[in-house]
């Protein structure tokens, strides 16, 4: 079993660890948060790759990467993603445990000097960063934003979020805008750095077997009397106005259908756990009724699933459907919806949607990179309670409660996307 | 039956196997402190065993027919197996390779009812033809999705574009007017010979005994009569039936997969021409290599680029893929960079950053129950354990892979397949 340590190193700034002998491998987190602003979305999100591209110690991207390899295959990477109206920024650096390591070397200490290297010493000159790397990780996150495109399954669904949270901070991607990361000069990533060192919420975070000290003490060398003050909230909508709806058309041979739904923006954790069990009851799982009915029975559609955001407080259904159907699938997802609302759900559903939410809850616990995910999820929701907990309750969960939460689900917005 | 144990120091790690007295191999991976128990099961049946002979039968079957029989077999008289699975709460699924058909679960608990049903309908097949036929619509709209994958695209016209006869160059669903043939009859046929326990490997890892998997095996499991199933393969020439191919498609940065047809017999690679070609690839075409830095200064791929070693009965390539603005020119310039290696080799310094890299990635996939347990299935067709990659890359020399160049990446035997956008 694993044994969960959290210390403060100042106001704002947390370091969590979680030691565990089982993994061969160990990893490093370290998650920047700050409220979603058109103004920084983007600036953070390209910082974020150029931090990870080299450093004073290693000044260059090839010379960065081969030092990865010594390591044996050490990770490295930035992620970006939205968290309620934040956005959070996080580095990674994962490695083989010293146990593993072929010539005794510790593999560990590095990891986690590699780190601060990473966030504390990047490749700066007169405020610059290096010139390539600026260019070449501008161009490489402008193709992935375009390339989100390409997979039409992702891009309804970002569509479909954008046309619902138009209005809102939400809308803004996770990357920012195309427009807003082809505009960024050098001077606004070394601002958005300097601010997301000054300013932001940090929550570090180690897994693995190593002893957390060390880390903790580099981490607090840097950050101790650098108080800050947590900030952004989420906005929610609980109510809607006509039902928002646009369709595309593009050269594909499936169709796309998204649904988006204002829901309830739970309160208590256990409202949460219910919240999750009412979208999987739904859609979660090959036994929800979206699945076993418009897909089972009606061979409506290829998928059909439901995912709440708790944070939020929307929900989404997408599905892929031939553009016969569509119509048809859209009134016999509705029609699941109308059931559960009037309270008809089986024991059946009820019991097996608590067994799917229970597994993914304990199966949490046997990986690293999705115990980082809880803990990041729990620490920003602040409901934050071990997998095992959250299973238990799950548990005591009644039939009335879900019932109750499917009533609060309201059509806001539908995106199709139809092949020609 | 005792079971046989099959440790590595290197790791710490042992697992269990048996040769089950119904003809099925079972291999258990017990993983102390896990929560969660990974099981899968498997049959050496996969897309491309279109045509084969079985007890002295020859039979061709019409493509996609490996895939529609998971479907079908996925659900029993008594509906399908995600209803079944309902009840114990594990999460199912199956899937179907070039190589291979596999059944899976994983669970937190109720293990013994989960492997119960697992065991229940590999051995329960039930095919009529309004069953079959209902499969019709569901398959139809799987295969129209892969239709509109770029990523899958891509990567299929460049088997088609390499193999003139080998069945790699078909998609593994088949096409609309395929399945349209395949009939209950025909899956039973296949049934028989494929999915006789001779044929199939159990495995299973995390939070369980070998004891237990046993207890159940002997409780579910019929005895299976010997079966000989040989699969055919066509001949295939040695070059590449095309040079280019393009298709159009709505995305928004174009595509490209770059394959070096190698000879291959109708025999699987050896673990050690797999190691020895990852450690090469690693090092020519790693994140680390001067070849990645020249194609990222010229602008020529993103962090979307890779090599892969593309491997099995009569088919062989290496693969370079990733999202372009300039497809033909970043082919060229990986074909300079395939001259310029043919000529210079790899440093020695470069093989042991590469193996290294190469070694904690292996050592990783242990951290992993689905990787653990889809690999003892890999390495029990191969013949081989689990263990016997990481040991052959703890102990490959720098000659070994120097060696392996010399038998693949021909420049003069490519195609380059390329998905460009509906407008440009």
């Amino acid at each position: 079993m694993y044994e969960f340590t959290k210390k403060t190193i100042c106001d704002g700034v947390s370091f969590g660890n979680i030691k565990d002998d089982r993994f061969k491998r160990g990893r490093i987190n370290a998650t920047l948060v700050m409220p979603l602003d058109k103004k920084t979305a983007a600036a953070n999100a390209l910082l974020s790759c150029v931090l990870t591209r080299s450093c004073k110690k290693y000044p260059d991207f090839t010379s960065l990467n081969r030092k990865l390899d010594e390591l044996y295959g050490a990770a490295l990477y930035p992620s970006v993603n939205r968290f309620g109206d934040l956005q959070t920024v996080t580095i990674s650096v994962s490695g083989l445990d010293d146990r593993y390591s072929l010539d005794g070397k510790s593999i560990s200490s590095e990891i986690t000097e590699l780190l601060c290297s990473i966030l504390f010493e990047p490749n700066i000159t007169d405020g610059h960063f290096l010139e390539e790397d600026f260019e070449q990780e501008k161009r490489q996150l402008l193709e992935n934003i375009d390339a989100e495109f390409n997979d039409k399954r992702v891009y309804a669904i970002n569509r479909c979020i954008e046309i619902m949270c138009r209005d809102e901070l939400f809308s803004i991607g996770r990357f920012g805008s195309r427009e807003d990361v082809s505009a960024l000069t050098q001077e606004n990533i070394y601002k958005a750095w300097k601010n997301l060192l000054d300013n932001a919420r940090v929550e570090l975070c180690m897994l693995g077997n190593t002893p957390y000290e060390k880390a903790l003490e580099g981490f607090r060398k840097y950050f101790d009397g650098k108080p800050r003050k947590i900030t952004g909230s989420t906005k929610v909508i609980s109510e809607v106005g006509e039902v928002k709806r646009i369709v595309e058309t593009e050269e594909i041979v499936q169709s796309k259908l998204v649904m988006g739904f204002r829901c309830a923006c739970p309160k208590t954790l256990r409202e949460r756990i219910a919240n999750s069990l009412m979208s999987a009851i739904l859609g979660g799982s090959p036994t929800s009724k979206l699945f076993q009915n418009v897909r089972e029975k009606q061979s409506l559609c290829y998928y059909c699933a439901s995912r709440a955001d708790n944070t939020k407080g929307i929900m989404l259904i997408d599905s892929g459907v031939e553009t016969d159907n569509i119509e048809k699938a859209e009134n016999a997802i509705m029609e699941q919806i109308n059931a559960f609302v009037h309270g008809n759900v089986t024991d059946e559903e009820l019991n097996s949607a608590k067994k799917v939410l229970k597994n993914v809850y304990i199966s949490t616990l046997d990986n690293l990179s999705a115990m980082h995910g809880w803990y990041i999820g729990g620490t920003l929701s602040s409901f934050l309670a071990s997998p095992a907990e959250e299973a238990d309750i799950v548990d005591r969960i009644t039939k009335e409660e879900v019932t109750e939460l499917a009533n609060r689900i309201k059509l806001d917005t539908v995106f199709s996307l139809i092949g020609n | 039956m005792e079971f046989q144990i099959i440790e590595n120091e290197r790791l710490g790690e042992k697992y269990y196997r048996l040769h089950h007295k119904s003809g099925l191999v079972i291999n258990v991976f017990p993983k102390e402190g896990y929560n969660s128990t990974y099981a899968v099961i498997g049959t050496n049946f996969g897309s491309v065993n279109n045509h084969f002979i079985s007890n002295g039968k020859e039979m061709t079957v019409p493509d996609g027919t490996a895939h529609y029989l998971e479907h079908k077999l996925f659900e029993s008289e008594e509906g399908d197996a995600f209803s079944q699975y309902a009840k114990t709460g594990a999460m199912a699924n199956a899937y179907t390779s070039f190589e291979k058909t596999c059944y899976l679960f994983s669970c937190t608990e109720h293990f013994r009812e989960s492997l119960e049903i697992l065991l229940d309908l590999i051995q329960s097949p039930y095919f009529t033809p309004e069953t079959v036929a209902k499969e019709q619509g569901i398959i139809g709209q799987e295969i129209k999705m892969y239709d509109d994958s770029a990523d899958w695209r891509v990567m299929m016209n460049l088997y088609q574009a390499m193999y003139h006869n080998n069945p790699i160059n078909t998609d593994i669903a088949g096409d609309v007017e395929s399945i349209a043939k395949i009939t209950p009859e025909i899956l039973y046929e296949c049934y028989n010979a494929y999915y006789n326990l001779n044929n199939m490997v159990l495995s299973v890892a995390g939070n369980v005994s070998p004891y237990e998997v046993l207890e159940i095996a002997d409780s579910k499991l019929k005895d299976s009569p010997p079966i000989d199933t040989q699969s055919i393969f066509p001949d295939e020439p040695y070059e590449v039936k095309e040079k280019y191919v393009e298709q159009r498609l709505p995305v928004a940065v174009p595509m490209f997969c770059l394959g070096f047809k190698e000879k291959a017999e109708n025999e699987m690679p050896s673990i050690k021409e797999i190691v020895c070609t990852d450690i090469l690839l690693e090092a020519f075409a790693g994140e680390g290599s001067e070849l990645y830095r020249e194609l990222l200064d010229k602008k020529l791929i993103n962090s979307t680029f890779g090599a892969d070693y593309l491997a099995g009965r009569g088919y062989r390539a290496v693969m370079f893929e990733g999202e372009t603005h300039s497809p033909s020119e970043a082919a060229e310039a990986i074909c300079e960079g395939v001259r310029k290696l043919k000529e210079t080799g790899i440093s020695r310094e470069d093989f042991e950053i590469a193996r290294r890299s190469l070694y904690g990635r292996a050592v990783s996939g242990f951290d992993s129950l689905s990787a653990t347990a889809n690999q003892l299935i890999d390495s029990e067709f191969l013949g081989k354990t689990i263990f016997d990659q990481i040991e052959m890359i703890a102990n490959v020399t720098f000659e070994d892979v120097c060696e392996r160049l010399k038998h693949q990446l021909d420049p003069e035997n490519i195609s380059l397949s390329v998905i460009k956008g509906i407008d440009e």
